[in-house]
């Protein structure tokens, strides 16, 4: 027999996520199957015409750049996160809660604060630009700002913490004997970050990765802010669907391609993590 | 003298104020089954770890094969070290644990699957090699960190604690396995432990530590015959120690008899000393016997092949152990409150400062 308790009291969250999150979810989803009307508002006859715009090249193209953008910035948080996370795990233990409370700090402040802080920074009369004539450099500096660049600097700032987080955990757990058995076994110290402490912390990386990939992949707030005008991410087309052209059903359908992108990364995560900690036991 | 494999030269080490390991002098002696004895907190870890490589000695040296090994790293070293922790790669299976170290060395890949199949048939694990480290048992998991070590068939193979997560019946086993795996494959063996039945069942040679110190070294016989403590007398086995006092040159007990002993150096008129006799060197009777004394039997245990006798005597404040073998317990019959003599041999006994 199976403990039921713990279905009591996972009861309330679910309720709570089933009547708050889910049904309005699959309602708004469930538009994509159904006509826009010709001025706006929704037809309800049954078409998969929705989900076949998705695909096409103009919007599948935006996919293709948003999944890009994301992946980059996820790669960027995950080296910069894991290095962070490595050397904080490296110092002595009782410093190291502080340092984590100080790699997570901007985490607390406002997304909004966060990246209109990036606009101070890039601006073309902004720090760098500043810093950078008074050094003396007189030429013309590259466009920073409203730049993909700038949307993968800000991806990048604003998910490190988590990453930060997430790979630490792991990496504070590791038995430093581990390594220690990996050099006395005749490893160098990179063939041991190699062979054993990468391995073993995949789980952190697979979440930071996943989780910035995930988050960045439908942020429209940064790629509006930072991007420009002129440069779209898939969460500004979402956005611009449901409140400018006020096509929900195009809006649904594109928002349920990106749903399930999401949950299959969040299931190869969890495979992944399960795997890297040998938790599929064999029954013997 | 052949030159010894190991040796110690004055090491110490130093962490901030604490002597972790104080002015030790050690040497091994190729294909040894060397014990580091102590108790918790000894610094016998400490030590392991410099002949390991993992801390480098704040004084001293250590010569492997008459080379200065102190500053070459622990990847360098032809020594392997056998973690407390063991330290599996919870990532890889058995056979690939075990294998780990060979690739190190680059070996073609049919000799390391090769030793790998062979390791894994002298620690009897072969089923189970394709399974991680989580899924096996604490005895399984401490044969795989031994055959990790082993498979690359160090000079010198260092083993911290090896049985300590075992419970008893199964560390009796691997005390004779381990001393089996030693002997069939010629390797020096330098195992620490703070079990002293451990080191006396299974070492050639132990050296007691004590706060980073060596208090003695020597074969398991010399060491419970001789001790030249008596930190050392009372940690290794059963000892009974009898106050007593230097007085007109011979010892005198608490009652004011004479023990008859040898009296070590240093030992001044007057000064207060232990006479210390192990409890299988008393015999029943006074017969032949150099010192006796009289006690009330207080408690008794039967063990199979020896009687052990509890005796409250007016010579010591705990009860004297008695250990007679049943031959000797057979003529005469004991029970709880009876009045006996115990002899002794002055050969028996050793004499330590209080
Ligand atoms: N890295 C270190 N920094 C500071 N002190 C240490 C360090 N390593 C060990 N010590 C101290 O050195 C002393 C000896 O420790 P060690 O680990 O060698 O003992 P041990 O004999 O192996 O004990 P146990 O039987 O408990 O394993 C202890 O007092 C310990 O606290
Ligand atoms: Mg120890």
């Amino acid at each position: 027999m199976t403990d039921r308790k713990p279905l009591y009291l996972m009861s309330p969250a679910l309720a709570w996520l089933t009547g708050f999150m889910v049904i309005p979810c699959l309602l708004v989803l469930a538009l994509a199957f159904f006509r826009r009307g010709i001025y706006g508002g929704i037809e309800y006859t049954f078409t998969l015409e929705n989900i076949a715009l998705v695909f096409d090249p103009l919007y599948a193209r935006i996919f293709l750049k948003s999944a890009g953008i994301a992946g980059l910035a996820a790669v960027l948080a995950v080296i910069l996160g894991y290095a962070a996370a490595y050397a904080i795990a490296a110092m002595p233990r009782r410093r190291q809660p502080m340092l984590l409370f100080f790699a997570v700090l901007p985490f607390w402040s406002n997304y909004l604060v966060r990246t209109y802080a990036w606009i101070v920074l890039l601006n073309r009369e902004g720090l760098i630009a500043a810093v950078a004539h008074g050094l003396g450099y007189d030429g013309e500096l590259p466009k920073l700002l409203y730049t993909e660049s700038a949307v993968v600097v800000g991806l990048v700032y604003n998910y490190l913490p988590f990453v930060i987080l997430a790979c630490y955990a792991p990496l504070s757990r590791l038995n430093p004997e581990m390594s220690e058995a990996s050099r006395d076994l005749g490893a160098s110290g990179w063939t041991t970050f190699r062979r054993v402490v990468l391995p073993v912390t995949v789980p952190g990386i697979a979440t930071g990765f996943v989780f910035v990939f995930v988050l960045s992949i439908g942020n429209f707030v940064t790629p509006a802010l930072l991007g420009g005008g002129q440069f779209q991410m898939i969460g500004n087309l979402v956005y611009a669907q449901f409140l400018t052209a006020n096509d929900w059903p195009f809006g649904a359908a594109l928002s349920m391609v990106l749903i399930a992108i999401m949950m299959g990364l969040l299931t190869l995560q969890t495979f992944a993590t399960e795997r890297a900690s040998g938790a599929r036991r064999q029954e013997t | 003298m052949t030159q010894p494999l190991l040796s110690i030269s004055n090491i110490d080490k130093h962490f901030g104020t604490l002597k972790a390991v104080d002015n030790v002098s050690l040497d091994i002696r190729e294909n040894e089954f060397f014990a580091l004895l102590g108790a918790s907190g000894s610094g016998k870890t400490t030590l392991l770890r410099m002949l390991a490589g993992f801390e480098v000695p704040t004084g001293g040296a250590i010569y492997l094969d008459g080379k200065d090994v102190s500053a070459i790293p622990p990847n360098r070293r032809p020594v392997n070290l056998m973690f407390q922790s063991y330290a599996l790669f919870p990532h890889m299976t058995v056979a690939q644990n075990i294998a780990y170290g060979l690739e190190m060395e680059r070996l073609p890949r049919r000799e390391i699957a090769a030793r790998v199949e062979e390791m894994l048939g002298v620690i009897q694990l072969s089923q189970l090699a394709g399974r991680k480290p989580d899924q096996l048992s604490g005895g399984q998991r401490q044969r795989v960190a031994l055959a990790r070590a082993l498979v690359k068939r160090p000079r010198l193979l260092l083993l911290d604690e090896p049985l300590g997560a075992l419970d008893k019946k199964l560390r009796g086993e691997m005390q004779l396995e381990l001393k089996r795996i030693q002997h069939e494959f010629g390797i020096t063996f330098v195992v620490v432990t703070h079990d002293q039945e451990e080191a006396l069942v299974m070492a050639d040679r132990i050296a007691i530590l004590r706060d980073g110190r060596l208090l003695q070294c020597g074969s398991p016989r010399e060491i419970y015959e001789t001790p030249q403590s008596r930190f050392a007398a009372d940690f290794i086995g059963v000892m009974n120690f009898l106050p007593a006092r230097v007085g007109g040159g011979v010892l005198l007990a608490q009652t004011g008899v004479p023990i008859a002993a040898d009296l070590p150096e240093g030992l001044a008129e007057g000064a207060e000393a232990v006479a210390a006799v192990r409890p299988e060197r008393l015999h029943l009777g006074q017969s032949g016997a150099d010192n006796s004394l009289t006690g009330t039997i207080g408690a008794m245990a039967y063990h199979g092949l020896d009687l052990q006798l509890h005796l409250t005597t007016p010579l010591s404040p705990q009860p004297v152990m008695v250990r007679l073998t049943a031959d000797a317990a057979e003529g005469r019959p004991l029970s709880i409150g009876d009045e006996v003599t115990v002899g002794w041999s002055a050969r028996d006994t050793r004499v330590f400062p209080a």
